[in-house]
């Protein structure tokens, strides 16, 4: 794995935005291709493997955390967990999920799953694409994300309720609606009847105990990019286990234990010593220089590095009331002061590809930069 | 993890592109600054519009006025329309149709995810 310098396309911002991709840059640049990663085939394959082996793992520890009923782990609300367990049961849909890997002297790491509702889909799937048609036609990428979502739409089609496939994000935010967008474009594809319904203007009808979109048709099959937990907050929560359709929801609620920093301990205790883990657990146990998490937190948000029992590094935000897992410290890889995060996607049960962010500090956030990657 | 030679796009190339437009500055302000009254029903009372982001290209999209109505035995019919963009009170006025369901249940405080 190599950072690169070069010279950003002349054109750079008139060629994504043709593509689509809107939220290039904010008050800071997000979409960075004044650099790239390049991985050897071997690489490639080590992290392609290690995603498979990651993926397979989570749902053991799925199922533990449901045989051995551990949700106030998780704060997920007695109320909620006959949804949770109906969802893995019957096996509802899920497309997706990413794993936030460390990559560091050929050590993979894992620092957390993104499974309920990830972003940056669209950049690593089509827009580092593109830029590599303009860069370097002849090189490969860890990608095959857009043709394995069209794929896997098309292999869900028959497991969806008779009905639309609605796709929800919440207003004004144009990367949700372009990760949502993007989504609802590859199940277009895979031949699904889909409509667009904002999160907020999802209505419920009390009659007839049904979710409803704005033409009063019944929501029968719903892609969310809206967490589980802000679900289970919201006034409407409630209503799901009243709904008379029994709406299939992607991703599903048994996501809500694998998109919970709580499954870092749960994976450790299941699998002590991988080698793709790190120590965790729901104290600071044996940790003397450790990352501590909140168990729902998004975006790099309230979390505290500590090293040789000393404060490393720190951010702010509003979570933590729910309490905290313990990660053992894992620095990442310093590239010029540059500090990249992989995100290995899983798309229908399989490795897709990948997107690399990169931050100033150890902590990724939202103000990461994307940077785009290349086989040699 | 080879790609396809040529990815096809059928639905988010032009409606996202489409918002993508620089903030209005100058002069004529911007966005956060315009006292713009907007109702979608005819019985309905005009309330200000409150849209306020960075991303002032996403405003026809966030302000689409969508046709609503409801299926009944298979018939499609339609009561007029409605924005999410628009305060509820000017959404529905007295046209009962529109008010037969309930709304805004899901979305605290509309935060994104990203």
């Amino acid at each position: 794995m190599q950072r690169n310098r070069i010279s950003p396309r002349h054109n750079w911002e008139k060629a994504v935005e043709q593509l689509g991709f809107g939220f290039h840059s904010t008050n800071v640049p997000y979409w960075d291709e004044s650099a790239y990663y390049s991985f050897s085939l071997a690489e490639i394959l080590k992290l392609e493997t290690a995603t498979a082996d990651l993926w397979d793992m989570c749902l053991n520890a799925v199922q533990f955390v449901i045989d051995t009923r551990q949700y106030a782990r998780f704060h997920i609300p007695d109320w909620f967990v006959p949804e949770i367990e109906r969802s893995w049961n019957e096996d509802h849909p899920s497309i997706y999920g990413r794993f936030d890997l460390a990559y560091n002297n050929g050590e993979i790491k894992l620092l957390e799953f993104n499974a309920d509702t990830p972003t940056s889909l669209y950049e690593a799937g089509i827009v580092q694409w593109y830029w590599l048609q303009d860069f370097d036609k002849g090189k490969d990428q860890f990608n095959s994300i857009h043709e394995k979502l069209v794929d896997y739409w098309g292999y869900l089609k028959q497991y969806l309720l008779p009905g639309k496939l609605h796709f929800s994000c919440v207003k004004r935010s144009l990367e949700d609606l372009t990760t949502t967008e993007y989504l609802r474009d590859c199940a277009i594809q895979a031949g699904i009847d889909t409509q667009l319904v904002f999160i907020d203007d999802i209505g419920w009808d009390e009659e007839r105990k049904v979710f409803a979109d704005m033409e009063e048709e019944d929501i029968k099959n719903l892609f969310k990019l809206y967490p589980w937990e802000w679900i289970v907050q919201d006034a409407f929560g409630k209503r799901i286990p009243e709904d008379r359709n029994k709406a299939l929801w992607i991703e599903p609620a048994w996501r809500m234990i694998l998109s919970n920093k709580a499954i870092l301990p749960i994976l450790w205790h299941l699998y002590p010593d991988h080698p793709y883990l790190l120590k965790a657990y729901f104290d600071q146990g044996d940790l003397v220089s450790y990352a501590r998490k909140p168990i729902l937190s998004r975006e790099g948000a309230n979390i505290m590095l500590v090293k040789q029992g000393l404060p490393l590094q720190q951010t702010g935000g509003e979570y933590g009331a729910e309490g905290y897992v313990y990660q053992d410290l894992y620095e990442l890889p310093a590239f010029e002061g540059h500090y990249p995060v992989i995100g290995s996607w899983v798309i229908g049960q399989q490795p897709a590809g990948m997107g690399i962010r990169e931050s100033n500090g150890l902590i990724t956030n939202n103000t990461s930069r994307f940077i785009p990657h290349l086989i040699v | 993890m080879k790609k396809s030679k040529t990815i096809t796009l059928v639905l988010i190339t032009s409606a996202l592109a489409s918002c993508h437009k620089e903030q209005q500055s100058g002069a004529s302000g911007s966005w956060d600054q315009k006292k713009v009254y907007m109702r979608s029903d005819t019985t309905a009372s005009y309330t200000r519009t409150h849209y306020h982001s960075g991303v002032a290209g996403a405003l026809l999209w966030y302000y689409a006025f969508r046709p609503y109505g409801r299926y009944n035995n298979g018939r499609y019919d339609h009561a007029g329309y409605y924005s999410g963009g628009l305060h509820t009170r000017s959404n529905t006025g007295t046209n009962s149709t529109k008010s037969a369901i309930v709304r805004g249940g899901f979305g605290r405080g509309g935060s994104s995810v990203s």
